[in-house]
């Protein structure tokens, strides 16, 4: 019996907290934990490794390469799930879906690398011509092998009801994996983003800092898209920064407040949509509503920003 | 062991390749040290080239360069790079007190952090510049003369003999050109080396004490009164130049395969 | 094959793609040109919770009405867009934000917001939500006749538009500072171009599903770019290929499942127009005559083979002893160079020339202040590259030497 049945924002939280005071003295078994708590904490630990690393991805101006990798992350994982077994949404094997993504992460910035650099066609659309064709390409050969022509519409939208106490670990661990990475190299990827020329005069490489990159990319990704599906997960990876960009100059106060928000909009959002559900009988995404969440917060960035500063620069021209 | 009298900078047959043709076509000098060096020369002359070949960041076909005598690799930390201001993202969040603050990061390693000794000697090269009240300033909000002062700053951190710079002067207001000059001449009184990619050949005479003409192959080296005059100018940007200029775009056309 | 045309099963969805296609090819040739070749990308996504909401709205107003709703689903998704493309714009021009980031942004919360609606939709209406799915992947298959006349006009609109505008476009989208100095209006020419964008979009997205559509705005222009430099060309060739991916999208969906013995096996047309579309780029990049890869790879060997065969010609000359490649030897007699193993006039001709060229050079290098014994290496190079004109100059800038700098006399040198 799930203990959030019936609650209303207002007693969703401390419901909520007084649980997790539980779980942290041992109280509450991990086991025990309800559908709604393990989907703040994944939802959660997912905002964090995207705070994280879409801060340095849009510092890089990587963005629209991580919608690329999203896109053929999504291939890869079908394609993973029909050879281990079943279109389901159930049970998977990590082993293989994290091998399979990975591949695809590496093929897709390989293949658009030497479209761009060797045939010699414009960046932009080099990213482009890459995912849809691999895109293209996963639908195909799907349809052939499963003789069905409808893909499960949950890897795209993510179904965060079927989240279970597994992908809290999973998500744990890439979450974790974040931090470290992200926390440990911090000045080199300050170092790598701002001036790589300067860098490599130091001795460092900063193509290796972007393959790492697009690795923990990939790697979050995975954990994201059984919650949020991966066009959802973008929304995290590139609208947390913005929103903490927006309200402040400096690189590390940007990852807390992109990592604060995310962890509010993470609560929120499960609160609303339980709330939502018993006082109007809608249950809605909790993606969508995540997604949703995320813009309010921008728009109210935007506003603050507005109000504090008098000056919005235009652009000339 | 390098020799104690060992020249800063050796460099021997130097040959650089792009693609199958060549930018630097055996370039041969000695430059002294304690001296102020201009390297002049047209665009696509291969004076980035040459700084970038000189930091190990290309690989030459052919030739070796020599730092007091020995190899880059044992004296990597005595050199010092500013490059090009054009080539960093100017809004990156970061104030100027942690961009100078980048030049301790080769000393320190990966997985360390800066500690007070670190930020103090940072106080230090900005005042040196004329920066400190603008530590905490967001880049930014910076003008163009300010950026490069932050810039030159975060190399005098690295406390390197040799200084190489690729255009500093560029977009740089008067009062920050005469104030660097400054700084450079302070520097080579204390027996620092500096090579600067240069582009006003009016203020040649004035700032440099040897200058290198480049145009691809070394055109002349030496101190400004002996090389920098009519002829050698005219060799390098006059119209013979220009027709260098020409064969080696038609040569680069031919080894990638363009009509 | 004609009967892609002729059936009425087949045709609507043949024709209606075809069309949207060349719309999209040809609307695609200016976000190219831009580099914002994934602006579509964003706006197909910005659609979507255009199509939802307006299902939404139309299924309480008018439960009934099928056609209602194709009206309404299009006004909604062009309402959307066009408020991402404002959104996307505002971000990037007041906010400062980069524009991958903006377009990335815009992408994924819009779809989001969509998400979020249609979660609402497929409980109070699981019917209308299944039309929701045609428009993620696209369901050519399901077009009637109505679609042709549609998308036919979207289409007829869209060249219309372009050719009214050609001139500007192409003084635009070579020189904007120019077009600007001129005093053209670019304000307004944007705008238009960008809602042309975002009703191409629109009307493709029924056809090949949002995730698609930016394939059809980014192979067919990168195809054509690869073998043409004319604005005018580009934007026919662009079309073309679009179209010609719309029809054989069409007929491989249908012949593919029976190639694999499946016959009755659907597969979507959507994902074949594009591996068409993209096959028809690659194939552009690797052997368009002027700039693919291939063609340069043969032009780099055939230069090579000459370079090889004019070093044999000079040591025929030089009467070099040492094994000589049996084919180059070959390949000189047919070029009427050698006869017998031996130069002919022409042959002598050509070798002289190359030696001219190669102590022309060296004089030129040591005039450029390289030292004598270097220029050996540079000149072995540049004497198979030298062109007449450029002989012409160096002559006249060198006031025709007659001797090199090792005191070899320059053949034919002195005029």
């Amino acid at each position: 019996m799930n203990p959030y049945w019936g609650a209303t924002l207002t007693s969703f939280f401390p419901l909520f907290f007084h649980r997790m005071l539980d779980l942290l003295t041992g109280k509450l078994a991990w086991t025990d934990l309800a559908s709604d708590e393990i989907q703040v904490l994944v939802f959660a630990l997912i905002s964090i490794g995207a705070a994280l690393i879409g801060t340095l991805l849009i510092l890089k101006r990587m963005a629209m390469l991580a919608n690329a990798l999203s896109h053929t992350i999504l291939v890869g994982i079908v394609i993973a799930y029909l050879l281990v077994g079943g279109v389901g949404g159930l049970s998977l094997n990590l082993g293989v879906v994290l091998i399979a993504s990975v591949l695809c992460a590496l093929l897709t910035t390989l293949l658009t690398q030497v479209i761009h650099r060797v045939l010699k066609l414009q960046e932009d659309a080099s990213i482009g011509l890459v995912f849809t064709t691999l895109f293209a390409l996963g639908i195909v050969l799907v349809t052939l092998l499963t003789r069905n022509a409808h893909i499960g519409l949950e890897v795209v939208m993510g179904n965060a009801d079927a989240l279970h106490v597994n992908d809290l670990k999973i998500a744990l661990w890439v979450a974790g994996g974040n931090l470290l990475f992200v926390l440990l190299l911090y000045k080199e990827w300050k170092l790598t983003c701002f001036d790589s020329g300067f860098a490599k005069s130091l001795g460092f490489s900063p193509s290796a800092f972007t393959y790492l990159l697009m690795l923990l990319t990939s790697a979050t990704a995975i954990t994201a898209f059984r919650a949020v599906g991966v066009l959802l997960f973008l929304t995290f990876l590139v609208g947390l920064p913005l929103t903490g960009r927006l309200l402040t100059q400096s690189l590390g106060k940007m990852l807390l407040w992109a990592s604060g928000i995310g962890l509010f909009v993470s609560l929120f959002t499960v609160a609303l949509s339980r709330h939502l559900l018993t006082v109007y009988q809608m249950p809605l995404s909790t993606a969508g509503l995540a997604s949703c969440l995320i813009g309010v917060c921008f728009l109210l960035a935007v506003l603050a920003r507005g109000v504090l500063s008098l000056t919005f620069t235009k652009k000339p021209g | 062991m390098g020799e104690v009298n060992s020249p800063a900078i050796e460099i021997k047959n130097l040959t650089v390749h792009y693609g199958k043709t060549p930018v630097l076509w055996e370039i041969n000098c000695s430059i002294p040290r304690g001296i102020l060096l201009g390297i002049l020369g047209p665009n696509g002359a291969g004076k980035s080239t040459l700084l970038k070949t000189l930091l190990g960041q290309l690989k030459p076909i052919g030739g070796e360069t020599l730092f007091f005598g020995e190899k880059l690799r044992e004296k990597k930390k005595k050199i010092a790079y500013v490059p090009q201001r054009s080539s960093v993202d100017w809004d990156f969040p970061i104030n100027v007190e942690n961009v100078v603050l980048m030049g301790r990061y080769q000393k320190l390693g990966m997985l360390k952090w800066p500690k007070k000794a670190d930020r103090q000697a940072v106080h230090a090269v900005l005042d040196r510049v004329g920066m400190l009240p603008f530590a905490r300033r967001q880049i930014s909000q910076l003008s163009g003369g300010q950026q490069q002062r932050v810039f030159i700053a975060r190399a005098l951190l690295q406390e390197a003999d040799i200084y190489l710079m690729d255009e500093p002067f560029a977009g740089v207001d008067i009062a920050t050109e005469k104030a660097l000059i400054a700084l450079f001449a302070e520097l080579k009184k204390e027996g620092k080396t500096l090579c600067i990619v240069h582009h006003d050949l009016m203020t040649v005479r004035s700032y440099f004490d040897w200058i290198l003409l480049l145009n691809s192959c070394l055109i002349d080296f030496g101190p400004v009164e002996e090389v920098f005059h009519e002829e050698n100018l005219k060799r390098a940007y006059g119209s013979s130049a220009y027709l260098f200029t020409e064969t080696k775009k038609l040569a680069q056309a031919r080894s990638t395969g363009d009509e | 094959m004609l009967e892609f045309f002729t059936d009425p099963v087949l045709r609507a969805p043949t024709l209606g793609t075809m069309l949207m296609c060349f719309g999209a090819g040809l609307i695609g040739c200016l976000a190219f040109l831009q580099k914002r070749s994934l602006v579509g990308e964003a706006l197909s996504h910005a659609a979507y919770p255009g199509v939802v909401l307006s299902i939404l709205v139309s299924s309480l107003l008018f439960p009934f009405s099928e056609k209602g709703a194709a009206l309404s689903i299009l006004i909604g998704a062009l309402l959307t867009s066009s408020l991402g493309l404002i959104v996307i714009h505002q971000m990037e021009k007041r906010l400062k934000i980069s524009s991958d980031a903006a377009l990335c942004f815009v992408l994924s919360l819009f779809f989001g917001v969509g998400v979020l609606f249609a979660s609402r939709l497929q409980i109070i209406q699981p019917l209308w939500f299944q039309q929701i799915q045609l428009f993620l992947f696209g369901q050519a298959a399901t077009m009637v006749d109505g679609h042709i006349i549609l998308y036919g006009a979207l289409a007829l609109f869209v060249v219309a538009a372009i050719l009214f505008l050609f001139r500007y476009l192409e003084i635009l989208y070579f020189d904007r500072g120019f077009a600007k100095a001129l005093g053209m209006r670019v304000g307004p020419i944007d705008l238009l171009t960008y809602f042309l964008l975002v009703v191409a979009v629109i009307v493709g997205m029924r056809s090949v599903g949002v995730v698609l559509m930016s394939a059809m705005l980014i192979a067919p222009p990168a195809a054509a770019r690869q073998w043409t430099n004319r604005f005018g060309p580009f934007l026919a060739l662009s079309s073309f290929f679009g179209l010609l991916s719309g029809f054989l999208g069409n007929l491989l969906s249908i012949y593919v499942p029976r190639w694999v013995g499946e016959p009755h096996l659907s597969l979507a047309t959507g994902p074949m127009i594009v591996l068409v579309a993209s096959s028809l780029c690659v194939a552009s990049l690797l052997f368009s005559t002027q700039r693919g890869y291939c063609t340069r790879m043969a032009r780099i060997a055939a230069f090579r083979l000459e370079t090889a065969s004019e070093n044999l010609l000079k040591a025929l000359y030089k009467k070099r002893e040492g094994k000589k490649s049996w084919w180059l030897l070959k390949w000189l007699e047919w070029k009427g160079l050698v006869e017998n193993s031996a130069l002919t006039d022409l042959g002598v001709q050509e070798a002289e020339k190359l030696i001219r060229l190669h102590r022309l050079w060296e004089v030129y290098l040591v005039h450029m202040g390289q030292g004598v014994e270097r220029v050996h290496a540079s000149a072995e190079e540049m004497e198979h590259i030298l062109t007449p004109e450029i002989e012409q100059e160096l002559q006249a800038l060198l006031d025709y030497p007659t001797v090199d700098p090792h005191e070899q006399p320059i053949p034919g040198g002195a005029r």
